[in-house]
């Protein structure tokens, strides 16, 4: 029951991460160098972050408003990341169009812009889940669980699993309605996806009140269904104007 | 599906980039299993992980930090000098062109790091996993793997895959016995060596530098372990899911005319194409077809430019009664014809970096293992620009040292405090009840 239930906690957070790594990151060099430079830009945003509250840490566990100044500064720092991120790869595009124009005589398509997203968004998400959930999943390789003293029916271990797999979520398709707002100019869009954020992040201070993650954690995993829904939706609706607009061409073509 | 520029771009970062991360990633993965948990483990690996690393001072825990600042000062110039004079030494047999020597002892030096360093820690492995393994099937597994390697390491008639199966398997096996080092004297000895790949290869007349040179006038191998990342041939757009897919075909099987390739329609050749010349000045491609053609086992064609990492370091476990010379010897240059090359030293020494970032906790290797890659890829894009090698080293290890302390220091009472929201624990109270339930 150690390792196997150490790795069993490993894949609830990282399994559709490693299944969308392996079978459409892995294929191509470029997002892999994308999902690479993600990481370290959140890893590099979570260390300000840090070296800004360094001096207010460790919180006192008794009170809950400081966790609520936390969360809301994170998640703010988190969605201004998210814009530095979109400015870098806007700059980005500017070459990799002009490359592709020289050695292919196409420019990027919407689905490899999506791809860019995709890779940038889960590089966003593993990140999150190797720092808020793996850092602290090491124990569970041993022979013990832990249950906390809130959350007593729950090993705490499952609970922020649960809760990774459900930012890793969020955090991968957010990044893709993002940045395909942002390219349309979409407002709805673009508030949705730090509001998504924010409510997560909200809902998991559910948690602190005692029993509070029989709530709490659903929460969390129905917010990361919603943002996955809702990047369905707008990839399906983005589908079906390119396959109208290609009949419609080819209509043009055959007349 | 229409090929587009995402699955071309990069092939030949991520071709260096996979070897090193699943090298690191097994090192990390043996120091995890390794680590000893009880303090008096602790106490006795280290005082067993003597060697060359650790000359002049031993680290003890209770010595106060001057002390152990100097004495870790003290064991990285040692170490440093010792690993100078070692690679002049070698640049002088190579001069005078002791070439046969010094490849008969690059393939001794590979059979005693398999044979006796990696069977203490498959040893060790087998201990810790608890799997029984009689003496004579051990020996005999050990035997053969290491025998295999003897002619892996250097021939180019061996499958390119078990080459680099071979390099990222001798370069785990010091990784991991440098990992034992105690912890400021690996800081400091990774610091003074990342210096010193500097000078050695920048250096108008530093030994890597001159050595390398030397081989690329004398249009030959180096005697040395390096890695190779060959441009993918036609197996371009499933290079990156496995990396055996890119390496399976053997030296002398490269398209013999890949320089062609621009005339030629088949996609996969152009982006060959591509990926190896257009980063690389024009005079290679033109002088590359008649002489490719050529039925050259090693098609040294292009004028290579190349400056080299190269290092000799001289481990003798004080386990084992005599003393293993390793020769680990690393150089990274950028050949046109040939994909990018990694020295074995740097895969190395990343790994002690990640290695030792492993004994602390998981985010620290995850921060390190980041930066060290960032730092690769910014080597790697100097490298297309400078177009003369560079030492790899320098930039990784000062961003992994950087990133580990930055985190250690910064981001885990952070993270610790932001994720007790789950459930309002404190690590140490975490670490306390697992403590007490481990105890048997």
């Amino acid at each position: 029951m150690t390792v196997s239930a150490g790795l069993g906690y490993m894949l609830i957070s990282l399994g559709p991460a490693l299944s969308l790594f392996v079978s459409v990151i892995a294929k191509k060099p470029f997002l892999i160098l994308t999902l690479l430079a993600s990481m370290l830009f959140w890893l590099i945003s979570l260390i300000v972050l840090s070296g800004a509250w360094r001096a207010f840490l460790p919180l006192k566990s008794a009170l809950w408003w400081p966790y609520v100044i936390l969360i809301i500064t994170s998640v703010i720092f988190q969605e201004a990341t998210r814009l530095i991120f979109w400015k870098l790869y806007k700059r980005l595009e500017v070459v990799l169009d002009a490359f592709a124009e020289e050695k292919f005589r196409t420019r990027l398509s919407w689905t490899d812009k999506m791809l860019i997203a995709l890779a940038g968004g889960l590089g966003h998400g593993v990140a999150h889940a190797v720092f808020f959930c793996l850092s602290l999943l090491t124990p569970s390789f041993g022979p013990a669980t832990f249950y906390a003293d809130r959350c007593s029916r729950i090993p705490f271990f499952f609970v922020s699993a649960i809760i990774s797999l459900g930012f890793t979520i969020i955090h991968t398709f957010s990044m893709v309605i993002a940045f395909n707002g942002y390219a349309e100019g979409k407002k709805p869009d673009q508030a949705m996806v730090p509001a998504v954020h924010m409510l997560a992040a909200a809902v998991t201070l559910i948690n602190l009140a005692p029993g509070g993650c029989v709530v709490g954690v659903p929460l969390v995993c129905f917010m990361g269904a919603v943002t996955l829904y809702y990047c369905w939706q707008m990839v399906w609706r983005k589908l079906k104007d390119q396959q109208s607009r290609q009949r419609n061409s080819s209509d043009v073509h055959v007349s | 599906m229409e090929r587009s520029v995402l699955d071309s771009l990069g092939v030949e970062i991520i071709g260096v980039m996979s070897p090193v991360s699943i090298c690191m990633l097994l090192v990390v993965l043996l120091v995890s299993t390794l680590s000893p948990s009880s303090p008096a483990a602790v106490a006795d690996s280290a005082a067993s992980a003597t060697s060359a690393a650790t000359l002049v001072y031993a680290e003890s825990p209770s010595d106060p930090p001057a002390r152990r600042l100097v004495g870790a000062l003290l064991n990285a110039a040692a170490f440093v000098a010792l690993v100078a004079v070692a690679t002049t030494l070698l640049v002088l047999l190579y001069y005078y062109r002791f070439t046969g020597f010094l490849r008969n002892y690059v393939r001794l030096s590979a059979f005693f790091v398999l044979a006796s360093m990696g069977g203490s820690i498959l040893l060790s492995v087998l201990r810790a996993i608890d799997l029984p393994l009689d003496a004579f099937s051990a020996i005999f597994l050990l035997f053969n793997l290491s025998a295999v390697g003897v002619p892996a390491v250097l021939s180019a008639a061996v499958p390119i895959l078990l080459r680099q199966a071979y390099l990222v398997a001798l370069a785990v096996i010091v990784a991991a016995w440098f990992a034992r080092l105690p912890e400021w004297t690996t800081w400091t000895l990774l610091l003074a060596l990342a210096l010193y790949d500097l000078a050695a290869v920048l250096c108008p007349r530093g030994p890597l530098r001159v050595l390398v040179e030397l081989a690329s006038s004398r249009d030959e191998e180096l005697p040395a372990l390096v890695y190779e990342s060959r441009p993918a041939g036609a197996s371009v757009s499933n290079a990156v899911a496995d990396l055996g897919s890119v390496e399976l075909q053997p030296v002398e099987a490269t398209p013999p005319n890949r320089a062609n390739a621009t005339q030629n329609s088949d996609p996969d050749l152009t982006i060959v194409e591509i990926e190896s010349f257009d980063e690389t000045s024009p005079l290679v491609s033109n002088e590359q077809p008649n002489l490719s053609n050529n039925d050259r086992l090693q098609p040294d064609i292009a004028p290579r430019r190349e400056t080299g990492v190269e290092r000799n370091q001289d481990i003798s476990p004080s386990s084992s009664s005599s003393p293993s010379p390793v020769t680990t010897t690393d150089s990274e240059e950028f050949d046109t014809s040939r994909g990018i090359r990694l020295g074995l030293g740097d895969f190395v020494f990343y790994s002690v970096l990640v290695g030792r970032a492993a004994m602390y906790d998981l985010m620290t290797v995850y921060a390190c293992y980041l930066a060290i890659i960032a730092g690769l890829g910014c080597t790697l894009i100097l490298l297309s620009i400078c177009r003369h090698a560079l030492p790899a080293l320098p930039i990784s290890i000062t961003l992994g040292i950087g990133f580990y302390f930055l985190t250690r220091l910064l981001l885990e009472p952070f993270v610790v405090g932001a994720s007790a929201n789950l459930a309002t624990i404190l690590w140490h109270r975490l670490n306390y009840a697992i403590a007490v339930f481990s105890i048997p």
